[in-house]
């Protein structure tokens, strides 16, 4: 437990395994809690199996075997919390599962919560329902269908779904083309079977990450960690944080059409970045300056001067190089919007920054890197994708890194990044708006 | 300095309490160890605040909708530069939102909060409003009105509150219309200004590992304005009865969406807002949270699926209960929930599942703790009903199942109304 007053740090408990177990250090929140995460490279063919895991271990398990069951107890836990799901980071697919439950000394009888809440945790993770050789059949139906529907309703939020099309379009035939949770016609292809041995795949074979953050005693931590199913692993899949260099040669345009009231510009640039290049921190700022802050170029010209947009911004994916500019725009503005956007960019390669962009980035990003210390579900991915890329760093010493960048090392950085595709959402004019009855 | 502090052992936080000479009061949560320091400086004007009398004066006027948001945009525009950007230039990281009762300031940060503050405090007393930044405001709220339209979740909840109120205007887009705002002039923006922003219709909260005399002595320092009047606003008569059942409305969406509500049309105060707030949601959990039969229902007959969510919405001058979300089938799962909810009026909830209920919402109050500016949003909130969100606790602990019964019958005798997204190509 112990760690200098104020500093957050990530103590590495034990690998069991493929299983890292760590530590975080900081008890001044009202929770306790446990994430865990399985790791996997993005495929087409597996994308929507691991997407469906989750789904499928939240149903039940052999001790409380429904959904009923299964609330009914985290009810009598003073509403604690019990969850998984999927996200993509980069080239790789997390599948993941959490727990938390307040702490003792806020229950009516100081209860002992950890023991109980990790045994439910470790019960969604063995014992999934299941018959004969795949999960449940009843259920895989619903959560197929389920997962199907989610695909589908991508087109729901224009803004994430016009965002999702300018990166399957940019990197059409690479990984990270591929949705977080795959695609339809791969979820149609899964059974109870052939998820069921995905599920065992993960068990056995995907590196895992375990954060345990909050106030419990080392002795139940050590108790968790003796009860975690860790037999049968021996093969453990080696999960890269790969980041394809790719030259652009010419820029690809896609405008589609869709019966919608406002446009939607995505702009896709690579950046060509590693994570774990040096070059990662003025990138960072490079994009707090482009499109970060209210004191961006992008808020300040496209937004603020010229009242194009309501949202002009900009946002990288560390793991794949990427910098993708979005905004809403009235489809009359399409070219004049573009025109302003690019000007940003080419005004930062051009080294047109003054101080005060800088240095209100560079505040901006200590001021981020401080409060996400404030945050239980920040702090484990905060440290998570240092444990990714092995970087070593802690939120300290990365603040030190980003106050070190200079204006010449985003200017050189700048000049690397290319515009790769522009991607236009655009009204198809029959939208009547209101057609109520 | 003199302000009042009050200790919530049970809770492990700490409230202190100060009146400005003006009337504003001024809140401050400690949160020992926590980096983020959160300010807010709210109004209690919000988008229903349409026809009130002008503060100092006898004329009562009627404004465009969307004003108060509009306001709310103008106020970060300062003769010297835009607010945001300073705000930013000191590492913070400001906002700002209009609700249906409340406009509300905020910054956070973790550094200099005293400059911070100072700006936060100045800014908001001091309005730059020019005929050119009043019009070239129009073009950014109407691409931000554009993309509301396009949002499917915002138009079947809009879309049901026009089903719910004939005349209250918490059925009114909070953006207002393009038409709307094209009405909108300095002059109106000045006279909105003038009526509620004055002390004792406003109040600032602090949330974070600072000190009372520290906080309070800024606000010494930085409040001069002072209260020209009382604030009269005026609301029009709303009749129990729906305005409409049903209203539906085609979007580009992958499923229909539906949402489902039933209006309150029972008026509470202070604290009792927090408690009816409680039982509505212990209610909710029990007709349809995960435990209850509804739910496992239509989730194995594919009629909700993970999108599904309820509310209780219980306000001075407002309140309602809905649910709702993706639905292959909405009339199909609407008619097997009002079947569902008379059944649960006739029977009551038993004393066991609101023991149970109780004991998890409890748990997840005191989970809300964790985040500086969700207290932040939430003492804000409970202020302006007259309450204290930190009483929450005290309100879970003297709660019993009658009242929960009593309201269950108040509130769900009342008819249900329900709003549908369909997709386009159906």
């Amino acid at each position: 437990m112990a760690s200098p007053a104020g500093k957050t740090t990530a103590e590495k408990l034990v690998v069991k395994n493929g299983i890292t177990f760590y530590r975080i250090n900081s008890d001044k929140f009202k929770t306790t809690r446990v994430d865990l995460f399985f790791v996997d490279r993005l495929q087409k063919e597996r994308a929507s199996g691991n997407a469906l895991l989750p789904a499928m271990m939240k149903r039940g398990c052999k001790s409380f075997p429904s959904v009923k069951e299964l609330e009914l107890e985290l009810e009598r836990l003073y509403g604690a919390d019990l969850d998984g799901g999927i996200i993509k980071k980069g080239e790789m697919q997390f599948i993941g599962f959490h727990m938390s439950h307040i702490n003792d000394k806020y229950t009516f009888g100081n209860e002992k919560l950890f023991d109980e809440c990790s045994k439910l945790l470790l019960c969604m993770l063995e014992n999934p329902l299941v018959e004969e050789d795949g999960f449940k059949r009843s259920l895989f139906a619903q959560e197929r269908d389920n997962l199907v529907n989610y695909i589908r309703s991508r087109v729901n939020d224009k803004m994430r779904f016009s965002f999702s099309r300018c990166i399957e379009e940019m990197c059409a035939g690479e990984p990270y083309a591929i949705p977080e949770d795959g695609t339809e016609e791969d979820a149609l292809l899964l059974t109870p079977q052939n998820t069921y041995a995905l599920y065992g795949e993960m068990m056995k074979t995907y590196p895992a990450y375990v954060y345990i953050s909050g106030q419990v005693d080392d002795a139940s931590v050590q108790r968790f960690i003796d009860a975690f199913p860790v037999s049968g692993r021996d093969g453990i899949k080696k999960v890269e944080p790969v980041c394809a260099q790719k030259e652009v040669i010419d820029v690809k345009r896609v405008d589609e059409s869709m019966e919608i009231s406002q446009g939607k510009l995505c702009m896709g640039f690579r950046t060509h970045v590693e994570p774990t290049s040096p070059d990662y921190f003025p990138l960072v700022v490079l994009n707090g300056i482009l499109g970060g802050d209210p004191h961006s170029k992008l808020f300040q010209n496209v937004r603020e001067k010229a009242s194009l947009a309501y949202y002009a911004q900009s946002v990288i994916e560390k793991y794949k190089g990427l910098l993708v500019i979005m905004s809403g725009i009235e489809a009359s503005n399409r070219n004049k919007a573009e025109e302003i956007i690019l000007k940003q960019v080419e005004d930062i390669k051009k080294g047109s920054i003054s101080q005060d962009e800088i240095k209100a980035t560079l505040s901006s990003l200590e001021t981020g890197m401080k409060s996400m210390q404030d945050s239980q579900g920040a702090i484990v991915d905060f440290f998570m994708s240092q444990h990714l890329t092995e970087s070593g760093e802690d939120f300290e010493s990365m603040i030190e890194k980003f106050k070190a960048v200079t204006i010449d090392e985003v200017v050189r950085v700048a000049q690397k990044v290319q515009l790769d595709t522009v991607y236009f959402l655009k009204p198809n004019g029959n939208n009547s708006g209101e057609g109520a009855k | 300095m003199k302000y009042s502090t009050i200790n919530y052992e049970h809770l492990g936080e700490t409230l202190y309490e100060y009146r400005h000479e003006s009337g504003l009061k001024c809140l401050l949560v400690r949160k020992p160890g926590y980096n983020k320091k959160s300010a807010m400086f709210g109004t209690h004007y919000g988008s229903i605040d349409n026809i009130f009398k002008v503060q100092g004066g006898d004329k009562e006027i009627e404004v465009p909708d969307g004003i108060a948001h509009f306001l709310e945009h103008k106020l970060f525009e300062q003769e010297d530069g835009n607010m945001l950007d300073k705000f930013s230039r000191l590492g913070a990281s400001p906002n700002a939102f209009t609700s249906f009762n409340q406009t509300v300031y905020f910054f956070s940060c973790t550094d200099l909060f005293e400059e911070n503050f100072k700006l936060l405090l100045d800014y908001v007393q001091k309005p730059w409003l020019t005929d050119e930044n009043v019009e070239k405001e129009k073009g950014i709220i109407g691409q931000e009105i554009r993309m509301y339209e396009d949002n499917a979740d915002w138009r079947v909840f809009f879309n049901l509150l026009d089903c719910l109120y004939v005349n209250h205007p918490v059925k009114l887009e909070i953006a207002g219309s393009v038409e709307s705002i094209a009405k909108i002039t300095k002059e109106l923006l000045y006279d909105c200004y003038h009526t509620f922003y004055s002390p004792s219709n406003m109040v600032v909260v602090v949330v974070g590992d600072l000190d009372p005399d520290t906080v309070f002595s800024m606000v010494d320092e930085k409040i001069h304005f002072r209260d020209k009047g009382t604030v009269e606003k005026k609301y029009p008569e709303e009749p129990h009865h729906l305005n409409k059942d049903y209203k539906e409305q085609k979007l580009a969406v992958s499923m229909p969406l539906f949402y489902m509500g039933i209006k309150d049309n029972v008026r509470v105060t202070g604290s009792d807002i927090i408690k009816r707030r409680i039982a509505l949601g212990i209610v909710l959990t029990e007709a349809m949270g995960r435990t209850s039969d509804l739910y496992t229902r239509l989730y194995d007959e594919g009629l909700i699926n993970d999108s599904f969510r309820f509310e209780a919405s219980v306000e001075q001058e407002y309140g309602f209960v809905a649910w709702g979300g993706q639905s292959p089938d909405p009339k199909k799962t609407a008619g097997i929930i009002s079947e569902a909810l008379q059944t649960l009026t006739t029977q009551g909830i038993s004393q066991e599942a609101f023991d149970r209920i109780k004991r998890a919402h409890r748990g997840m109050f005191i989970r809300s703790l964790n985040s500086v500016d969700n207290i932040a949003r939430e003492m804000m909130d409970s202020f302006f009903n007259a309450t204290s969100y930190l009483d929450t606790g005290r309100i879970y602990e003297e709660l019993d199942l009658d009242y929960v019964n009593r309201v269950l019958h108040e509130v769900f005798k009342g008819s249900p109304a329900l709003s549908v997204i369909l997709p386009q190509q159906a």
